[in-house]
């Protein structure tokens, strides 16, 4: 169920950037929370529950850490789509990107994302904000209604 | 002799006369400038009768005298001669006085029977052809009395038409602009001075011609198309090509306008004609310029457009990498750091160090690069408020050490904020960094005497300076005049502020000596 079902998406194609995010949430057991998608078609599959996540439950994550420079299907483009959806228009959509372009911000807030979180070039820094978003988000954080309930320790 | 002197009288009497009823004929005629006080009028009115009676006198006379020297049936002729200058002269009141006079003279002396008012039955037919020669003649004169009015009236309009006219012709004369006239063969009548200015021809030269043919005139349109136009409209305006009498060709705007005659047919055009070469020649230049910087302009949005895409990438890809390779030593460092020592150790801080310096040079040359990428936004910028702002800003680079500030009086400016912000931010850290060695530190910022409506500000500092003769390296990117290990830095800090500065159409300048400090000057336009 783990790796089908997940409280926190996250949509990265570095499979680097992916390790060293899931290293920063190791220290608040976050990382089984955790479902990548390796781009925003895959993003888009899992959200819509198609193509390899036809089986998986009907329930959103509560959290979408979503990164701008993605193959296929780019990260604006997902984000997009999720909220021109009343269904997925809730989910709460952070994005993570190495980007400090202002468009790509302007961007990102004109269509509706709940944050926008550069990546820290310094490694603590890094780790530092990759914890505080996942025990925001996925913790702090009450998701909208048919959201996945948190596991209870 | 008698005939002599009394035509003599004649003479001089008409000419006396002759003043009057012209004074009177005057009066008649168009409003008279000044009309004759009544008792002038009355005076002369009584003279003329009188006269008219004289004449009368004058005539029975001299018939009376022929008749004593027996020279007879010349009565008839002397009366009827006395009563043609009476009416030629006199006018038709004194003239018919005269008739009734004379006619009642003739009668009483000169048919029968004598002396008496009566008329016999054979001398009737003699006197009714008198009396009706002389209304013949009364008649006769008033005609031509009247037709001697009109024509005087007509001559009189016609010169005051003419005085007009001449008047009219001399002022076209006179302008600047070029006009002829052409009737409707297109043979010119009518070139002004300004005809001869612009084309060359003289008047004389001109006239007579037709013009297409002397002028060479190459039209926009077809030629029938722009009468049609003309005949429709009474006007037209447009470009004509034509040439001068040097033969070289001139560009004019041309205005037609059509006269006609009392029955609405075309009778002539007239035509204003100015020089627009000069204007033609200015907007062919300006569009071949338009052309070139059309050009241009989309080569630079191109070239724009990579450079974009460029830092966009550099932005995204080139970040990465490096986060991974310090995420990844920090990780090594983590699982590691019992099993290494002190020198893979240090060997590990440097790269983390130099991973973080290109960090640096990453995000600094973006934002240089963003400075020429995006718009400026115009506002009124508190210098003092932003010089503030600074230093609040890089209060971490100065806890700790002995700084005298002294902020004077500054302006405001219209400029783009956030762009100043950072230029100022790169002025006075420099200033921070560079006074680092002295024990006591002194910056300066303030503000020179305005002028030429722009404003000069500077950052003075005590600091190591630099030497002067490199001052040309000053503001390029990755130029630096220190060594790294003495001041740290990317060397892109004064090259953004030049790019900010050129950006607000300003300038900036440096003045230092070595280890004596260094002062940087910042001059803004005050753009409206």
């Amino acid at each position: 169920m783990a790796d089908t079902l997940g409280r926190i998406l996250l949509v990265e194609d570095d499979p680097k950037d992916v390790e060293l995010t899931l290293t920063a949430l190791e220290d608040y057991n976050l990382t089984n929370e955790v479902v990548v998608a390796r781009d925003g078609e895959e993003a888009l599959d899992y959200l819509y529950s198609r193509g390899s996540f036809k089986m998986r439950t009907n329930e959103n994550p509560a959290v979408l850490l979503l990164d701008l420079k993605l193959p296929k299907i780019d990260g604006l483009e997902v984000l997009q789509t999720l909220k021109s959806d009343p269904k997925l228009k809730m989910i709460p959509v952070v994005v993570l990107t190495s980007s400090r372009e202002e468009r790509d911000m302007v961007a990102s807030y004109k269509l509706g994302v709940n944050a926008y979180v550069v990546k820290p070039v310094d490694f603590h820094e890094f780790v530092n904000a990759i914890k505080e978003l996942g025990v925001f988000w996925a913790i702090i954080n009450e998701p909208p209604p048919g959201s996945v309930k948190r596991k209870q320790a | 002799m008698g005939t002599i002197g009394r035509a003599g009288l004649a003479t001089t009497v008409g000419a006396a006369i002759r003043r009057f009823v012209g004074g009177g004929a005057l009066a008649t005629r168009s409003p008279p400038p000044r009309p004759l006080p009544p008792l002038k009028a009355a005076r002369i009115a009584i003279e003329r009768y009188g006269v008219a009676v004289a004449a009368v006198a004058v005539a029975l006379g001299a018939s009376l005298l022929l008749h004593r020297y027996r020279i007879e049936r010349l009565e008839f002729p002397i009366f009827l001669f006395e009563l043609a200058l009476v009416v030629w002269y006199l006018g038709l009141g004194p003239a018919i006085l005269a008739v009734v006079l004379s006619s009642l003279a003739f009668n009483y002396f000169f048919t029968e029977p004598l002396y008496t008012f009566y008329v016999n039955r054979t001398d009737l037919a003699y006197y009714i052809v008198f009396v009706l020669f002389a209304m013949l003649l009364t008649w006769f004169s008033a005609v031509r009395r009247r037709f001697e009015r009109e024509l005087l009236q007509s001559r009189d309009e016609l010169q005051k038409e003419v005085a007009v006219r001449t008047q009219q012709a001399s002022l076209l004369e006179l302008t600047h602009d070029t006009i002829f006239v052409r009737d409707m063969d297109d043979v010119i009548t009518y070139w002004n001075r300004g005809a001869q200015e612009l084309f060359g021809w003289t008047a004389e030269e001109a006239v007579g011609k037709r013009s297409p043919q002397l002028l060479h005139t190459k039209f926009p349109i077809p030629v029938e198309d722009l009468r049609e136009e003309l005949v429709r409209a009474s006007r037209w305006e447009g470009e004509l090509e034509r040439s001068k009498a040097d033969g070289s060709r001139v560009v004019v705007a041309s205005r037609w306008s059509l006269r006609r005659d009392g029955l609405g047919r075309p009778l002539a055009i007239l035509e204003t004609n100015n020089d627009v070469s000069d204007r033609k020649r200015r907007e062919e230049e300006i569009r071949t310029l338009n052309q070139e910087l059309g050009k241009r302009s989309s080569e630079l949005e191109a070239s724009n457009k990579e450079l974009e895409a460029f830092a966009y990438s550099i932005s995204h890809d080139l970040r990465a990498p490096l986060r991974h390779m310090v995420g990844y030593t920090e990780l090594l460092q983590k699982h590691a750091s019992s099993t290494l020592d002190e020198k893979s150790r240090r060997f590990m801080a440097t790269i983390l160090d130099s991973t973080k310096r290109m960090g640096n040079l990453i995000d600094d040359l973006l934002s240089f690069s963003r400075i020429a990428r995006t718009e400026t936004r115009e506002t009124t910028v508190s210098l003092q408020q932003l010089v503030k702002e600074v230093r609040d800003e890089i209060q971490p680079e100065t806890s700790g050490r002995d700084i005298a500030w002294r902020v004077g009086e500054l302006p405001e400016l219209r400029g783009d904020r956030a762009m100043l912000r950072l230029a100022l931010v790169n002025l006075i850290s420099n200033a921070v960094k560079f006074t680092r060695k002295r024990q006591h530190a002194e910056i300066e910022i303030g503000c020179l005497e305005k002028k030429n409506d722009g404003v000069t500000v500077f950052v003075k500092d005590n600091g190591v300076g630099f030497d002067m003769k490199y001052v040309n390296k000053l503001f390029g990117v990755f130029q630096r005049l220190h060594r790294a290990e003495a001041f740290e830095g990317t060397g892109i800090g004064l090259a953004t502020v030049q790019r900010i500065i050129h950006r607000h159409g300003g300038k900036v300048w440096a003045e230092a000596l070595l280890d004596a400090g260094a002062t940087f000057f910042i001059e803004v336009p005050n753009r409206r």
